[in-house]
């Protein structure tokens, strides 16, 4: 009996250790008649937007110049309200230098007097008067898209209507600056022709793409707008996870990584006119004619991957098929929802896998070390042509049982991994009790919110330490709460209860 | 003295534990036998609930563990049987859901996280290797023979008619209540040989747990008393009989009324008065029994006969008197189609519409039970050889559950056990003799006879000797095993084929033999789920209701708890009338969804056309002068769907429904039904008030949207002939359209 309980004090003595790395997003709050000082001026502005899927991808590229006396490092970009939080994995990155990663980016609270939202970017080092830089401005816009007509038939086209400024909305004064737009097809039935901004024909068409200007601006005050929409065909779904949660979980013991995803799905395309017709969409299927609804998810898997399952609320989905990695290649889950989602219709479902923990996992820095680190794609989502967008992500890494001194880090690469900065994503700590856990396990939960599949290729990596003792914790908790078991039964079974005098 | 079961477990030189040991081992064997017949579904599909009942379970098991049992107990559930609702709390018996929230929560307590759903998918096979167990314990009282209770607990653990019930998914009340059965059964064997307020106690107990688990527990409330009955009547009075039931019956009744269900029909309802009327005689007996101990032996039987004849004749007449007045309910419809089938069909024809309550087919006494049905008699007839107080209750249960079986297919279920006691006791009697290896010596088999069987029958009082062939002992002994690995076959045939079906996933082979799963229901349920309004009122016909509830989670009209005839009567004519006598009950009772199952197109029988007739009989029932069977058949009397149906069928709204826009599948002309194999005429039906919503893959599930009222204020005849372009019939007019009375 001595045993078992010092076995349970000891059990109960080590604490979860806060990690230093673990952040919650925080915005800065500016004066409500804020307005960012004139210290810069964008030499030329080039915006890339990209129409090809569900949601807007911008690329700006703009030549920045200190007019300042002094040298500046907070350059600041505006985004009305609204549209701020539909902004997601906003970087900026040197564009003469993009492998140096990117810079340093703050949020603001929205400013009454303006409407406008800002992102502070603070350049590496400050801008000396006079110099330049290159900055290359890259985020995705969430459920900016809007189809129009709100309603079609079945068998019907798809288009959207897109409606932003010819001029780039910036704080500061622009001397000349155009806008690409990349649609998805030639079908672009409607879109604004500008008068007076500047000679010749705008915009300027080429194939599927369209540029809107260059302007001269220089005279143009900063935050004037030119309102422009345009219509495209967009016949396809427009694919918007409103939540995913996302769970990995980490067994020593196993060996295994166990994946599991939670989507609750819906398209955002036209919704229908009438209601569903089965005899339209069997011979839509038939023909293989292009159509808004979701019909099929392919999801990549890493090669490895096994015991892939697809359920929602009320059990299997029976229409699903995995097709394992060969050699080197990804596997492929191919999910086929129960039924075509088509516009304004919602689909949640769950997935999961394993995955072999080796190839995720090792030691930190020598055999004997306790400190483990491993590396695992931050979301992973199902890969389609038209895009997926994510509204909010919520990822739990659950690692083993005991596990302190957590931190983690995004990956950053040349190009842009689709993600916010890492203080744009909130982790906490927290601990889970499952499988007969004593302490429960220690729980990594990173929240983000905007992202877009473009964050597919974004890995994150966590450390922590574990020692031989946590492993053995729970064989130790097992075996004596047996013996105890044992001992009661024991102990039960010697009692006389009987009233007969023996 | 014969060594107990429990003894022969513990106790005992180490030759004896060593056969304690086997045992042990067998059982447990035997148990996980019972479990594993029963996964078949799960391995070839998943884990799912199964049918129809057990989504209502399942349902109302989540609804326990997340509300917890105070809530449940007083749940009042608003999304069933709309606009009415349901006091699903007092209106079920809870024990299935308990024991299952119990699991759950003990499972949790010891962290393992477990979905409900697993608890409820795996608690039948669960239940059904403790059946295995309890059925061992109590054959083990009816037999000294060593063999007998583990090829009692073998035949239970794998007969088909009882895994019928208990097949994984199959979440049922039956699935916990035939181990309760065996168990209490065995309990108060245990009672009456004992004669101990203990087991008594004990039997009550789990007898309350029976009540509180399934409605067939008034079988062992009638068995019980009758058993103690028989024995009075053989003269077999005790004081061990009369502790054993007087400790039960005071303390199960009381136990039985704790369920808000159950209330006080233990002392209201003619089911029950056998229980208490054997009561009042078992206190006159023991009465009786006490003066005989003063009174010289003529005069008492005077008065004992006067004393009897007296008793009775005031208790029947009491019995009467109270049934007539009222006081005691009368006895229940289902009780009546018990001993009249032809009652249910024509006085309540939704007993009789459902197929488990139709009367046996002989073969399937030989489907469930295999060659147990025929060592079934021999069995019973050995009881009748010893014919102990145990040996009564066996041939009693005998002769009343074959009838049941013989009634209803369902109860089928409560003949297996005692099926298996019997089969049990014949085998092992005929193993006892024929596997024995040495020759007998004729002297010492019959000096021990002699000394231990003195008391039985003239017949067993002849000294049994033994077989001396061995060529006999090999033939009968290798017959036996051959029997009894057929029966394994069949079991296992059995279960695969005919028993393990959820019934929601529909299994079918393509041409390479793969598997092909049509999921027609849950795709739509899930549709409906997905797509709908929280509060989205469904109707369909009953059979559809708990899956509704379970899977698509919207409320819905009408559900397979069927309390309220007449409701199911209105749904019933909604769906047979025309669309101008439909409308306005659809819009009376806020239906927003109409739900249909259609299988003409892949052949799917148990469709809503094949229980149309059944609709249309609940409904003239109620309405008899709207709807009238006769009206939908020809007038040579067929059931027709095609072009020569008559007008009833092809205006009502369920035709309609069903073959709304199929047509337009087919080349023209060409459209076929192919559960009824019939042609289908050129056009199809047009529906007026209500829109196609949904249609799973295979035309399954085939949802309609009720139209809301026309925005012109028009019919909706007239509005859906004007949007095809349609001119105005004049002549409609001059007589008056129906006016749509909708509030």
């Amino acid at each position: 009996m001595r045993f078992f309980t010092a076995t349970v004090l000891g059990l109960l003595a080590p604490s979860l250790c806060a990690a230093t790395s673990l952040t919650t997003p925080s915005r800065l709050d500016l004066a409500s008649n804020f307005k960012p000082p004139q210290v810069f001026k964008n030499t030329n502005l080039v915006r890339n937007t990209n129409l090809e899927k569900g949601y807007v991808r911008e690329t700006i590229n703009v030549v920045v110049e200190n007019v300042d006396s002094q040298p500046q490092r907070d350059y600041y970009v505006p985004f009305p309200d609204e549209v701020f939080e539909l902004v997601g994995g906003f970087e900026v990155r040197d564009k003469k230098a993009p492998e140096k990663g990117r810079f340093d980016v703050d949020a603001t609270e929205a400013v009454s007097s303006s409407g406008n939202q800002y992102f502070v970017v603070h350049l590496p080092e400050p801008l000396a008067p006079k110099s330049q830089i290159t900055l290359g401005i890259s985020y995705s816009v969430l459920s900016s898209l809007s189809p129009l007509p709100a309603t079609i038939g079945q068998a019907d086209k798809q288009y959207l209507s897109y409606s932003f400024s010819a001029y780039t909305p910036s704080a500061y004064t622009t001397v000349t600056q155009k806008t690409k737009l990349k649609f998805p097809s030639t079908d672009v039935p409607d879109y604004t022709t500008t008068e007076g901004l500047k000679s010749g024909s705008d915009p300027e068409r080429k194939g599927a793409t369209y540029t809107y200007g260059p302007y001269d601006t220089a005279k143009v005050a900063p935050g004037t707008e030119y309102p422009v929409s345009v219509r495209y065909q967009f016949t396809k779904p427009v694919i918007t996870v409103n939540l995913l949660e996302r769970d990995l979980e980490v067994s020593h013991w196993g060996g295994n990584l166990a994946t599991e995803e939670r989507y609750w799905l819906r398209n955002n395309g036209s919704q229908l006119t009438n209601q569903f017709s089965r005899v339209d969409w069997t011979f839509t299927n038939y023909q293989k004619a292009p159509t808004s609804a979701v019909r099929e998810l392919t999801y990549p898997l890493q090669p490895g991957s096994v015991d892939p399952y697809f359920v929602d609320d009320i059990g299997n989905v029976s229409t699903s098929r995995y097709r394992p990695s060969k050699g080197k290649n990804n596997a492929n889950l191919e999910l086929k929802p129960r039924y075509p989602i088509f516009g304004g219709w919602n689909y949640s479902f769950k997935i999961g896998w394993n995955n072999e923990l080796s190839s995720f996992l090792r030691r930190a820095a020598g055999v004997d070390s306790d400190s483990y680190v491993l590396k695992v794609p931050l979301i992973e989502g199902p890969k389609m042509a038209e895009g997926i967008q994510y509204e909010r992500v919520v990822v739990r890494v659950v690692l083993p049982e005991g596990s302190h001194n957590v931190r983690f880090e995004t990956l950053e690469g040349a190009n842009s991994n689709g993600l916010p900065g890492a203080n744009h994503i909130s982790a906490s700590l927290s601990s889970l009790q499952t499988y007969m856990d004593t302490l429960g396990r220690t729980t990594l939960t990173l929240e983000v919110d905007s992202l877009t599949d473009e964050a597919r290729d974004a890995t994150i990596v966590v450390t922590y330490d574990h020692t031989m003792f946590d492993a053995l914790r729970k064989p130790f908790t097992l075996f004596a709460g047996m013996v105890t078991v044992f001992v009661a039964a024991w102990g039960v079974g010697k009692i006389d209860i009987s009233i007969k005098k023996r | 003295m014969a060594p107990s079961s429990l003894d022969v477990l513990l106790k005992g030189s180490s030759g004896r534990n060593t056969r304690g040991l086997l045992r042990v081992i067998i059982l447990v064997t035997i148990a996980a036998a019972a479990v594993s017949s029963r996964l078949f579904s799960v391995i070839r599909f998943e884990s799912i609930i199964h049918e129809f009942d057990p989504w209502f379970n399942f349902r109302a098991t989540k609804y326990l563990v997340e509300n917890g049992f105070y809530s449940f107990w007083d749940w009042f559930d608003d999304r069933t049987w709309h606009p009415l609702g349901r006091v699903t709390g007092g209106t079920l018996y809870p024990g299935l859901m308990v024991t299952s929230g119990i699991i759950y929560h003990v499972l949790l307590l010891l962290t393992i996280p477990v979905d409900i759903r697993n608890v409820c998918v795996l608690l039948a096979p669960g239940f059904s290797g403790l059946t295995a167990l309890a059925m061992y314990l109590l054959t083990s009282e009816m037999s000294t023979s060593p063999s007998a209770g583990l090829l009692a607990a073998a035949f239970m653990g794998i007969t088909p008619g009882y895994i019928s019930r208990s097949v994984a998914g199959s979440y049922d009340n039956e699935a916990i209540a035939i181990f309760l059965l065996v168990f209490t059964f065995y309990l108060w064997i245990k009672a009456v040989k004992n004669g101990s307020i203990m087991w008594g106690a004990l039997t009550a107990l789990f007898y309350g747990y029976m009540v509180s688990a399934w409605g067939g527990y008034v079988f062992i409330t009638n068995l019980i008393p009758l058993h103690v009955f028989v024995l009075l009547c053989m003269g077999r009075y005790s004081s061990r009989v009369y502790i054993s039931y007087t400790t039960w019956y005071a303390l199960g009744t009381l136990g039985s009324m704790q369920i808000p269900f159950v209330g006080f029909l233990p002392i209201r309802n003619s089911d029950h008065m056998s229980a208490l009327g054997v009561f009042g005689l078992i206190q006159l007996v023991a009465f009786a029994d006490f003066i005989r101990s003063y009174l010289p032996g003529k005069q008492f039987q005077k008065l004992l006969t006067s004393m009897i004849l007296l008793t009775v004749g005031l208790g029947l007449g009491g019995l009467v008197l109270l049934s007539v007045s009222g006081v005691i309910a009368p006895w229940s419809g289902r009780f009546y189609s018990l001993w009249d089938t032809g009652y249910a069909k024509v006085h309540i024809p939704i007993i009789a519409s459902v197929s488990e309550h139709q009367p046996t087919a002989w073969p399937a006494f030989f489907f469930d039970l295999n060659f147990l049905i025929w060592l079934f008699p021999a069995g019973v007839f050995m009881c009748f050889q010893k014919l102990k107080d145990e040996h009564v209750f066996v041939v009693i249960y005998s002769v009343l559950a074959s009838y049941f079986a013989g009634v209803m297919v369902r109860l089928m279920l409560t003949l297996t056990p005692i099926v298996c006691v019997a089969a049990a006791l014949a085998l092992s009697a005929i193993l006892d003799n024929f596997l024995v290896a040495s020759t007998p010596s004729p002297t010492a088999e019959s000096k021990a006879k002699a000394s231990t069987e003195d008391k039985s029958l003239r017949s067993t009082r002849e000294p049994v000797v033994g077989i001396y062939s061995y060529l006999s002992k090999a033939v009968v002994t290798g017959s036996v095993t051959l029997y009894l690995l057929l029966f394994v076959a069949h079991c296992t045939w059995v279960t695969s084929n005919a028993y393990s079906s959820p019934s929601v996933v529909l299994a079918s082979k393509l041409p390479d033999g793969s598997q092909f799963i049509i999921d027609d229901y849950r795709e739509a349920y899930y549709w409906l789920r997905q797509n709908t309004p929280d509060n989205a009122k469904i109707m369909s016909w009953w059979d559809y209701g708990y899956q509704i509830g379970g899977m698509a989670d919207r409320p819905t009209l009408v559900d397979n708890n069927t309390w309220n005839n007449t409701h199911i009567a209105t749904v019933g004519k909604a769906m047979s009338s025309r669309e101008e006598v439909s409308y306005p009950i659809l819009r009376q009772h806020d239906v927003d969804y109409v739900l249909v199952v259609f299988g003409g197109l892949l052949g799917y029988s148990g469709d809503d056309l094949n229980k149309f007739l059944w609709m249309v009989r609940i409904a003239e029932g109620i309405w008899p002068d709207e709807v009238k069977e006769r009206d939908y058949f020809t007038a040579r009397g067929e059931y027709r769907v095609d072009e020569e149906a008559t007008p009833a069928m092809k205006n009502s709204l369920m035709y309609k429904m069903s073959y709304h826009n199929y047509q337009s599948l087919f080349p023209a002309g060409q459209a076929m039904d192919r559960v009824r194999g019939t042609k289908l005429p050129k056009e199809s039906p047009q529906l007026n008030t209500l829109e196609e919503a949904f249609t799973s893959e295979n035309w399954i599930v085939r949802l309609y949207k009720v139209k809301d009222l026309d925005n012109l204020g028009r019919d909706h005849s007239h509005a859906v002939a004007f949007d095809k372009g349609l001119k105005r019939k004049r002549a409609t007019k001059h007589k008056g359209p129906r006016v749509l009375r909708t509030e």
